[in-house]
């Protein structure tokens, strides 16, 4: 029998071996890799060492004409790649002067919104996942698939579109996409309604990310994060309120902000987006003015010298694109700044001292694709 | 190191080897090995619409050692290349790999002169049984692949290949 | 408390009038009552921009948000970042991204500060120039944690050096990286 005095006191020994999560790991939503300094489950210290999905996406740029480079927006941000492209797009337009028709505009509006609905969907399968809940899945990649109808109809892909062009749009809507949006605009709400009741209100959730991985205003300020983390400390920053772009001026949509900062406050962000990305669909369905779904575009394409910006909101944060033209076919240098980078840099100080499941959950919440870190 | 004896040289089971063969191509364990949008549609092959487990494969497994189907998903770098070599060097034999997407095929739309950072194919790694192109497949390609997949074990087709209408 | 437009261009052009601004160009400062907003001479229609300007753009100037994306441009020399960035953390903005950019044939790099205020639409662009064959730049990670990661990345792209840096290792590329990819004389 082992008396008490023979087991070894281990309080006060500070013994930290390093674990390495990824660069293939479930939980680690594609190829990242953290090098975490353990003392037991407690994490000393996280370092996040993106650049295993590096592919280049800005020396390509310089290797592309300005429309070759579209399909590479696609792939930056594979689950909301609409908004990726409305960057792009936005960038040239800006700086070329090419005048949209506003129904191309409220058109992208539309896709834009039901892309953010899939991505949060996809996030939200996944983080359940990584939690322990596997069946969110299941519901949520069905609807995920009436939205992968409709764009596809009219996109031509599912997954990395390249649907918008310099001046407008390369396909326009028709009727069958019009009610077919309606239709699945009905049947989301009761849908969104019963993962609260069963998912968000749940006992074993609200246990697991209540309190968990705090971010403060002035954390996400001082790393500029942005999107649903910076939304979930408190701070009501939009790129679509604050720096309005396209018609989203003409819609009436609030911003859900949660103050308490913590794992549960970023969730409950994301579930409320959802269903204000549902009320700006059906205006702009019901306020979708007829015209032309093309601009004026010059043929050979070319932007004055200069350095241009572009920023939405895509579905994780502030997309902003930096383009530097030197009056040619292909541009000088494509800079995409992108969200997940920028969230992901605060993850080693906001993870310090945490148990290893709560850092899998803090990392979750931040809702990473991690080609949007590498590029 | 003496050379390993190849049993099948020495013994055959006939049958047994058929009912091997079966059990193993229903019965496919993919790794979870998604790196880029590939992954996504791998996510909705094995969701409700399109559901890879009728043919047995949705139990993936997060380590190599358990698992004997490699569904290469998505670009290989030259910064990852060395792991997937030594997920590919865990899994245990019988092993399979399947080349999802044109990236994992021959480095897809990010191979341009001058490119630095991307593996121009994941079969220039490790060999690949079933190649499935697109950008990225459909959840139905990658079925299509599955299948190929067990055809090429058991030498027989669940169902012959649909003929589009003429 | 959100700063006006013009309450930063005063302060960026009092920064600019304590020390030279840019190396090797004399440029005219103005501060005082002169208010600091300029127009940029225009560029002539299909002028080769490779080759140096005549007239160099004032130091800091307030842009057209419709047609560039940001509404204040400012000018600096390379030692004068962290102290650009002090005026800017002191104001509320985030840093937005830091770009690099290799202007081979003006044998210059440029790094580009983006910022944005969380709070307002307004968007700042601070900009400065370095030597090519020795690009060095002192690091705004102690102001802006979030910098460390854009420095590293601009490390790894272009070769530039941001002194005081904690940890100046690759992050994109592979850790034993000796290759500076977007630089415009790179070859694989």
């Amino acid at each position: 029998m082992i008396a008490p005095t023979d087991i070894p006191d281990r309080t006060n020994l500070q013994e930290t071996f390093v674990l390495n999560l990824g660069p293939q790991h479930p939980a680690a939503h594609g190829v990242l890799r953290i090098k975490m300094t353990m003392d037991g489950e407690y994490v000393t210290r996280a370092e996040p060492i993106p650049g295993y999905i590096h592919r280049m996406h800005e020396k390509m740029g310089e290797n592309r004409t300005w429309a070759q480079f579209l399909p590479n927006t696609g792939r930056v941000d594979y689950l909301s790649a609409l908004h990726y492209n409305h960057a792009f797009v936005g960038v040239v337009e800006r700086a070329a002067r090419i005048e949209v028709p506003p129904r191309a505009e409220f058109i992208r509006v539309i896709t834009s919104e039901l892309n953010r609905i899939s991505s949060h969907l996809v996030w939200w399968s996944a983080y359940l996942v990584d939690l322990g809940g596997f069946t969110p899945l299941l519901y949520a990649f069905d609807d995920r698939e009436k939205i992968l109808d409709l764009l596809e109809a009219v996109t031509g892909s599912r997954l990395t579109y390249c649907y918008f062009r310099f001046g407008g749009l390369c396909n326009d809507i028709d009727d069958v996409f019009i009610t077919g949006t309606r239709a699945f605009v009905t049947q989301m709400r009761p849908r969104l309604k019963m993962y609260r009741d069963l998912v968000t209100d749940n006992i074993i959730l609200r246990k697991r990310l209540e309190g968990i991985g705090p971010i403060s205003a002035e954390l996400c300020r001082k790393y500029g994060a942005t999107g649903p983390v910076l939304r979930g400390a408190g701070i009501a920053y939009d790129v679509r309120k604050v720096e309005p772009y396209s018609v989203y001026s003409q819609f009436d949509f609030q911003i859900p902000v949660f103050p308490e900062g913590d794992a549960m406050a970023r969730y409950r962000v994301r579930m409320a987006e959802m269903e204000q990305s549902l009320r700006i669909i059906e205006q702009a369905l019901d306020k979708l003015p007829a015209g032309p779904v093309m601009g004026k575009v010059p043929r050979v394409l070319k932007l004055p010298a200069g350095d241009y910006c572009y920023a939405v909101e895509a579905a994780r944060g502030r997309h902003m694109v930096r383009v530097v033209s030197d009056n040619k076919e292909i541009p000088y240098r494509v800079k995409l700044r992108t969200p997940s980078f920028s969230n992901l840099s605060l993850y080693q100080e906001a993870s310090k001292g945490m148990i290893l499941p709560d850092a899998l959950a803090l990392l979750g919440s931040l809702d990473l694709v991690i080609p949007d870190i590498d590029r | 190191m003496e050379t390993p004896v190849d049993t099948s040289q020495i013994v055959q089971f006939a049958t047994l080897n058929d009912l091997l063969a079966l059990s193993r191509a229903n019965s496919l364990w993919p790794l979870t090995f998604g790196l880029a949008c590939c992954a996504i549609e791998m996510m909705a092959a094995g969701g409700p619409r399109f559901d890879i487990s009728r043919f047995g494969a949705e139990v993936f497994r997060p380590s190599p050692r358990q698992a004997d189907l490699m569904i290469v998903a998505g670009t290989i770098n030259k910064k990852m290349a060395p792991a997937v070599k030594t997920l590919y060097d865990q899994m245990l034999e019988p092993k399979w790999v399947i080349a999802m997407g044109n990236c994992a095929i021959s480095g897809g739309p990010f191979v341009f002169p001058g490119q630095y950072a991307v593996v121009e194919g994941v079969d220039k790694l490790f060999p690949v049984d079933v190649y499935i192109p697109g950008c990225p497949p459909r959840p139905e390609a990658l079925i299509e692949g599955i299948l190929t997949l067990e055809q090429k074990l058991t030498g027989k087709r669940r169902w012959p290949v649909v003929k589009p209408p003429q | 408390m959100i700063p006006t437009l013009e309450q930063l261009a005063e302060r960026f052009s009092r920064l600019v009038a304590t020390t030279a601004v840019l190396p090797q160009s004399p440029l005219p400062v103005t501060i005082g009552s002169t208010p600091a907003v300029a127009v940029a001479p225009p560029v002539a229609a299909g002028a080769d921009h490779t080759i140096a300007p005549t007239a160099p753009p004032p130091p800091v100037q307030t842009v057209d948000y419709s047609l560039k994306g940001y509404h204040l441009d400012a000018s600096i020399s390379p030692r004068q970042v962290v102290l650009a960035a002090e005026i800017l953390d002191q104001n509320g903005f985030a840093l937005d991204t830091i770009t690099g950019v290799d202007w081979i044939a003006q044998n210059e790099m440029e790094v580009v500060y983006d910022f944005f205020h969380p709070l307002s639409i307004l968007r700042v662009v601070v900009r400065t120039r370095l030597r090519r064959d020795q690009p060095e730049l002192p690091t705004i990670s102690p102001v802006f944690p979030g910098a460390n990661w854009h420095e590293r990345e601009t490390h790894d792209f272009f070769g530039i050096r941001f002194s005081g840096h904690p940890d100046l290792t690759p992050l994109l590329l592979p850790e034993d990286a000796d290759y500076h990819p977007l630089r415009k004389d790179f070859t694989a």
